[in-house]
């Protein structure tokens, strides 16, 4: 596990907190420190999201909040540990 | 975005209920499928003189399935539309089964007046919340202004990237106040780009690394009817010559018949389809995910071979396999600057996939799908669900439930065509069938559309039924009655050493198909001997004015074969109880 910053960008809209901290919950990554403030522009805000994760999974973190359509812009700031390579797969589980 | 903005001009005054209206028909629609009630009950009135086909359904479960039947039918999004509460949460199946499957759907719901939100008034829930999950985008509107925007937004975000249901709540005093019509002329969301043409530096190194391969399948998924790009296809497949193995997603995607086709992969999948995929040195992925349906136990899932993973959503990457060569974009576009580079690569080297080719072959004529007939002269369900695929025209439409018929009919109709087998693959809904079909119906009125149903399944949903012969909807559906819970029964008998657990459902006592189905304005037939099956199949092929539900009264221990268990490797198929694929004769 290694510890990641990343500054999201959302649209200042109802609901966004719950759509990014929902999106924590439900794929279940662990957020380790959250803050959300204004910026300049009174239509956009800004989160500071620390992460815990494995490896590549930090990509997959930043590929699902991607996808959420009031998510702006992702960036990674300070990471406090070399990222790992990238494992193969997943673990095994039974479905 | 499809418009037709002939219809309303912008900058006129109307409520918010017919600012919805007006919208819905400037975004191209012509069917919705939907129940009123107190919260969406403003937005009904103007319904009522629209142009939009409106289908009143039976429960709103069916107005969402039926709505992606017929975006799954179409390619274009299905609506559904409910009021607050109870309608509402009736629609989080539907909505939670088309996010699975990537189905473009737009669902309007009432809410609450917005002075009401957040008081638990009557019929109030927070749709919004419930739904956050499982769509792509949701919305709540208060305001009667921002109306069309958001409805052009819906399907614009419905319909574009990786599709997916996108649900709009609006208040019921925004849909009662007075507002302004302004339809936009363009959609543009800061958050939301999704990417089309591909990076032109992965194709080259897809291209590169397909000539290296002396093991390559095409792994293909749904995403290549979403794309369109069915043609493309096969024009890459014969380029190659490589094998294609079609998931429950894509079946149809590529013909059955193509000496290519090595059918089906994943747990009841083929010998070939699941052998080729674990042999490989190269999954040429195409709009398929790595479901855990597929794979089997993933750290054992094709160990020897390197992945090009062609998708258009980038959260696919790397979520489950790690990916040697990503191709983000749009499948389609993907393939047309695939296929250029990998003819030029072929022409300076093409690789020998004689051996290749001659192994997976070798399993395809040794372990074709096949089944045991019940030696008690009882009915068997594949070959009820062979002789409908055998009688039906070629263009058919298949739509089938969850479980066991589910996966027979995955099986044994050969499917040709894309957008001729329906399914829920990803949430596994029991109870989808008969309402995707009726969609199905609607989108596509001259072909023949079959509901392959599960004495199970059916009893979820079958109320819709009503729904079809009051409107002029005539599907067929085939009951395969096995009065049980078949899926569930067969684990039961393979792991719960036959201790038959709450799967008995009697239902060759209890209900009377045929009588129900009469009772709901449908015909009804009932077939329990083998020697019956055609007659009984040309007789339902013959009634093409009223709905005809056929009670297939089926042998109950027949069991889906091949089976990768839960949690195993694909390497650990067996086609049937306690029998592995004499692997010592095959040279793989």
């Amino acid at each position: 596990m290694s510890k990641h910053t990343l500054e999201v960008l959302v649209e200042n809209s109802p609901g966004v907190l719950a759509r990014v901290a929902g999106l924590f919950s439900r794929r279940a990554y662990n957020i380790d420190a959250l803050k959300v403030g204004p910026t300049e522009n009174p239509t956009i805000s800004k989160m500071e999201i620390d992460v815990n994760v494995e490896g590549h999974a930090l990509e997959q973190v930043i590929s699902q909040l991607d996808k959420l359509i009031n998510v702006i812009s992702i960036k990674e700031i300070l990471p406090t540990n070399v990222k790992p390579a990238p494992t193969d797969t997943q673990p095994d589980y039974q479905n | 975005m499809s418009t037709r903005q002939d219809f309303t001009k912008n900058g006129t005054s109307m409520n918010g209920a017919t600012s919805l209206v007006k919208s819905l028909e400037a975004a191209g629609v012509d069917v919705m499928f939907g129940i009123p009630g107190g919260a969406i009950l403003p937005a009904y009135d103007p319904i009522f003189d629209s142009s939009i086909r409106h289908i009143l359904v039976r429960h709103e479960q069916g107005a969402g399935h039926a709505a992606t039947g017929y975006a799954q039918v179409s390619g274009r999004a299905g609506v559904c539309i409910a009021t607050s509460g109870p309608g509402a949460t009736n629609l989080v199946t539907p909505l939670a089964d088309a996010a699975m499957d990537s189905v473009p759907l737009v669902a309007i719901t009432g809410q609450v007046p917005s002075a009401a939100i957040g008081t638990d008034a009557f019929q109030e829930a927070d749709i919004r919340g419930i739904t956050m999950p499982f769509t792509k985008h949701n919305y709540l509107i208060t305001d009667p202004a921002e109306i069309p925007r958001a409805i052009a937004e819906a399907f614009h975000i419905a319909t574009t990237g990786r599709p997916g249901p996108v649900l709009v709540d609006i208040a019921k005093d925004a849909l009662q106040k007075e507002t302004v019509f302004n339809w936009p002329t363009s959609v543009s969301l800061k958050g939301y780009q999704p990417a089309v043409a591909p990076n032109a530096q992965s194709i080259a190194d897809a291209a590169a690394l397909i000539t290296q391969s002396h093991r390559p399948v095409f792994y293909v998924g749904g995403g290549i009817i979403k794309a369109n790009a069915a043609k493309e296809l096969r024009e890459i497949a014969e380029l190659l010559g490589a094998p294609v193995v079609t998931t429950l997603m894509a079946l149809g995607t590529f013909p059955h018949s193509h000496p290519l086709h090595m059918g089906m992969p994943g747990m009841h999948g083929s010998v070939a389809a699941v052998t080729a995929l674990q042999k490989s040195d190269l999954l040429i992925t195409l709009g398929a995910r790595f479901d855990d349906r597929v794979t089997g136990k993933l750290s054992t899932f094709a160990v020897n071979a390197k992945v090009i993973h062609c998708d258009v959503d980038p959260a696919e990457i790397g979520k489950n396999r790690f990916a040697d060569v990503p191709v983000i974009g749009d499948l389609k576009h993907t393939l047309i600057a695939l296929i250029p580079a990998l003819k030029a690569a072929l022409a300076k080297n093409r690789p020998d996939l004689s051996t290749w080719l001659r192994q997976v072959n070798n399993l395809k004529s040794t372990y074709p799908l096949g089944y045991d007939k019940p030696t008690d002269g009882s009915v068997s369900p594949q070959y009820v669900i062979e002789r409908i695929a055998k009688l039906s025209a070629p263009d058919s439409i298949y739509v089938a439930g969850v479980g066991q018929h589910q996966m027979w009919a995955a099986q044994f109709v050969p499917y040709e065509k894309p957008r001729t087998w329906l399914n829920s693959g990803g949430l596994g809904t029991m109870g989808y069938s008969v309402p995707a079909a009726m969609g199905a119906k609607v989108a596509a009125p001259d072909t023949t559309v079959w509901s392959i149903d599960g004495d199970g399944c059916f009893q979820m949903t079958n109320q819709e039924l009503v729904t079809c012969a009051l409107n002029n909807i005539p599907i067929k559906v085939a009951i395969i009655n096995n009065e049980s819970l078949g899926m569930v029964r067969q684990w039961q008998t393979l792991f719960y050493e036959g201790r038959y657990s709450n799967t008995n459902l009697e239902s060759k006592r209890v209900p009377d198909f045929p009588k129900l189905a009469d009772a709901m304005g449908c015909v009804g037939l009932s077939c329990d001997r083998p020697e019956d099956v055609d007659k009984t199949i040309e007789k339902a092929l013959s009634i093409n004015d009223q709905p005809v539900v056929v009670d297939f009264r089926v042998h109950r221990d027949a069991m889906v074969w091949p089976m990768v268990a839960a949690g195993t490797s694909n390497d650990d198929i067996m086609i049937a109880r306690e029998m592995a694929p004499d692997w010592d004769s095959q040279e793989l």
